[in-house]
């Protein structure tokens, strides 16, 4: 509607008024009627994002809405509202909560187009023959059930959770504070930073940040890390605590723009850190590197779940979504953010032999390379560290949900209150 | 005219006072009819009816549940209905509170401990309030003359109010960090020598951040209750040779009170609340019993956060029912 602006009446206000709110009505209700069409999918904004959704409305010629979601918000309406959204692009250490809600249906892996060429990260649990599973809930001990939703460990035919990105965390530091290179988690609670220390404040997450570090520091060896004993979760929290209260940790972090205004500002020179936010944090002109740790990173992995109220047409469309997905498109875009993909082959067709080289081979970058925005942020002679990414992905323990995870969630209340 | 016998009368069916404050006068039945006679506008039902329908679905109801649920059963990833009181014992409850080995003996829960922490920093948080906004609206009411500078300089108060909660508690941060405005001054005039930590992350910040973000919900009330003092009366005392302190202490302090305690209601329920300043200007280095909420609330644990929820409403019902029978605000209304 155009209306002329000398014209602009308090009448012709009005009717674009009622015509706004006649069309948001009726929009609304035709969004309804097509959710038997299209899919809407949710997640956090690792994936969803709005170049990826829409180049899948284009590729697929049925439309695809994304919506990036705060992590709580997300559990919340994953475990919630299975019937307000079609995929659900979560985590696989969070099915040990969302799966026995019974919001998830199996998916039939003969579906799913490449399955054969995923990699064995998922699968067995090795990516390399040589590599090591890790502890914790490591995708390959959750993805697998049965026709009818029972989880199970030897490998099926049916699936929870389709991998899709992943990536393995460590600690980021400003190598001109520091003044030497981090190589050990020990270096979190080592003293020597002490009030210039950064932690992440989500309990399950944190907790296994500080185990890395004290077993580094030969204080303590956990049986396993991802699933601590009440004993265990006792011992770390009493470690803990005199350490805050001295004033070791700076502030803890709790969104991925926290954890780089903390370190942009100065305020520490160390801390748990997500792999994008270095670039974030180089583009400020503030050096950051991302430590690549001798025991071994944290990973997590995310994936493609389909929601058990999706059936007939949208279930193909979903089967197809996911399958679009995995041929390579998306995972050449979130590459560009260091997120690796679980079919690395297809996400090299569609980066540059520079960027493929850069991000998942490990060699200096040939030249200036940019995020997937375009935004310059590899360095022509850049590299990454640890390496390619066979050589990287040396896992020590996945993110995961303990079983002790309410006395974790309330000694952790008790650790930040000291 | 009043004698002396109507005047004991008067005093003798003195209202009681309520939960809060003073009754208002039992109306006689010449009073109701009258009333029924001079409002000839919409019937009471019609007008009361959509405030009383949306609290009764938007308020009323969700408070009801989270009742409920707080006695329900967590499964890990929802709830199942029961009834179980496992819950508020695992609020309640320390391992080992009766066991002087302990560490935790005699150690109230973390729970309660959080809701305690909650409670001191509201605390201090409206005692810091009262001591800059009262002067403020006295300067406001008492000492502006003119109507127009009233309102210009009220409404001066106001403008941080005109920008988004988040913008104002993020705003901190660039003053008060290591390198942040105030450490540059300082580093600048050759006063310290390292930037000072203290300033942000800090018991200071989260203090100073939650003053700024709700001082006007005090200024606002106090300024309206010393507006509304009659002018007559002050004249009246400095006539009758009362000092400036004793008018103060008798006439205004008193008149506005209700201002006061309005003020004050503000600010505790709004801070007892608080969840997102924390972690933004303290850093996540404590945690709010609203923190408390969200964090079983991600994990699923929804009983728990029911009871959390329930706790903290408690505590507030508490606090606004003490300062209540503290001020007796009908008196003034």
């Amino acid at each position: 509607m155009r209306v002329q602006k000398s014209k602009w009446s308090r009448r012709s206000f009005m009717k674009a008024t009622a015509a706004g709110v006649a069309t948001g009505m009726v929009g609304g209700f035709s969004r309804q009627a097509s959710a038997a069409e299209g899919l809407r999918s949710i997640g956090l904004g690792v994936s969803e994002i709005n170049e990826i959704q829409d180049k899948a409305t284009k590729d697929l010629g049925f439309s695809v809405t994304g919506q990036a979601m705060g992590y709580g918000e997300m559990i919340g309406k994953m475990l919630n509202q299975p019937d307000q959204y079609e995929i659900a692009e979560g985590y696989y250490h969070d099915l040990a909560i969302l799966w026995p809600a019974k919001v998830f249906q199996p998916i039939d892996t003969k579906k799913i187009k490449d399955w054969d060429k995923v990699t064995n990260l998922t699968k067995t649990g090795h990516l390399t023959p040589e590599s090591q599973v890790g502890q914790g809930a490591a995708p390959y001990t959750m993805i697998y059930c049965d026709e009818n939703g029972k989880r199970q460990q030897e490998p099926s035919r049916y699936i929870t959770m389709v991998p899709g990105w992943h990536n393995a965390d460590s600690l980021g530091y400003n190598p001109k504070s520091t003044g030497r290179p981090i190589e050990s988690w020990s270096e979190l609670l080592n003293k020597d930073w002490k009030g210039k220390v950064g932690l992440l404040n989500v309990p399950s997450i944190g907790v296994m940040d500080c185990a890395m570090a004290i077993e580094a520091m030969g204080l303590k060896k956990f049986a396993n890390k991802g699933n601590m004993t009440k004993a265990e979760i006792d011992f770390m929290i009493e470690y803990l605590i005199p350490l805050k209260k001295a004033g070791h940790f700076r502030a803890f972090w709790e969104n991925f723009g926290q954890s780089v205004n903390l370190m942009v500002n100065g305020e520490v020179v160390l801390e748990s850190m997500w792999s994008p936010a270095v670039a974030a944090i180089q583009a400020e002109g503030v050096p950051c590197v991302y430590a690549f740790l001798k025991e071994g990173m944290r990973g997590w992995h995310g994936g493609f779940s389909i929601s058990s109220k999706v059936q007939g047409k949208q279930l193909d469309q979903a089967y197809e979504y996911i399958n679009w997905w995995l041929a390579g498109w998306p995972a050449a875009f979130v590459a560009r953010q260091g997120y690796y993909h679980s079919i690395p082959d297809n996400a090299k067709k569609f980066l540059e032999p520079v960027e493929w080289d850069y991000w998942y081979d490990g060699k200096a970058a040939a030249k200036d390379l940019p995020d997937p925005f375009g935004t310059i942020i590899i360095k022509k002679g850049d590299i990454r560290t640890g390496g390619s990414y066979w050589k990287r992905f040396q896992i020590a323990v996945w993110n995961s949900v303990m079983d002790e995870n309410d006395y974790l969630t309330k000694r952790w209340t008790e650790f930040l209150n000291a | 005219m009043t004698t002396v016998e109507s005047y004991t009368k008067l005093t003798d069916v003195a209202p009681q006072r309520g939960l809060i404050g003073s009754a208002p006068p039992v109306a006689t039945e010449a009073d109701v009819k009258r009333k029924y006679r001079r409002e000839p506008g919409f019937p009471v039902p019609i007008l009361i009816a959509p405030a009383t329908l949306w609290l009764a679905v938007f308020l009323f109801l969700p408070l009801v549940s989270i009742f409920i649920f707080s006695f329900w059963k967590s499964t890990g990833h929802g709830m199942t209905p029961a009834f179980t009181i496992e819950n508020y014992r695992a609020f309640f409850s320390t391992d080992g509170f009766f066991d002087p080995a302990k560490p935790d003996f005699l150690t109230p829960s973390v729970f309660i401990r959080t809701l305690w922490l909650t409670f001191r920093f509201t605390i201090t948080t409206m005692a810091i309030c009262l001591i800059l906004a009262y002067p403020m609206a006295y300067f406001l009411s008492m000492q502006v003359q003119n109507f127009k500078w009233q309102l210009a300089l009220f409404l001066l108060v106001m403008v941080p109010f005109w920008t988004s909660y988040l913008i104002r508690a993020v705003s901190w941060l660039p003053m008060l960090g290591r390198q942040g405005l105030i450490n540059i001054f300082l580093l600048g005039i050759g006063a310290i020598d390292e930037p000072l930590s203290f300033f942000l992350y800090s018991e200071f910040s989260y203090t100073m951040a939650l003053v700024q973000l709700y001082v006007v919900l005090a200024v606002g009330p106090i300024f309206f209750s010393l507006a509304k003092i009659d002018r007559t009366l002050l004249e009246a005392a400095r006539d009758m040779g009362a000092t400036p302190f004793q008018i103060f202490r008798e006439i205004i302090a008193p008149l506005s009170l209700p201002g006061v305690a309005i003020g004050m209601i503000f600010i505790f329920v709004a801070v007892m609340g608080e969840f997102a300043t924390a972690v933004v200007v303290y850093g996540g280095k404590a945690s709010t019993t609203g923190t408390v909420i969200l964090t079983y609330y991600v994990t699923g644990n929804y009983p728990f956060a029911a009871v959390n929820a329930f706790m903290l409403m408690v505590a507030m019902m508490m606090g606004v029912i003490i300062i209540l029978r503290l001020v007796d605000i009908r008196k003034e209304l």
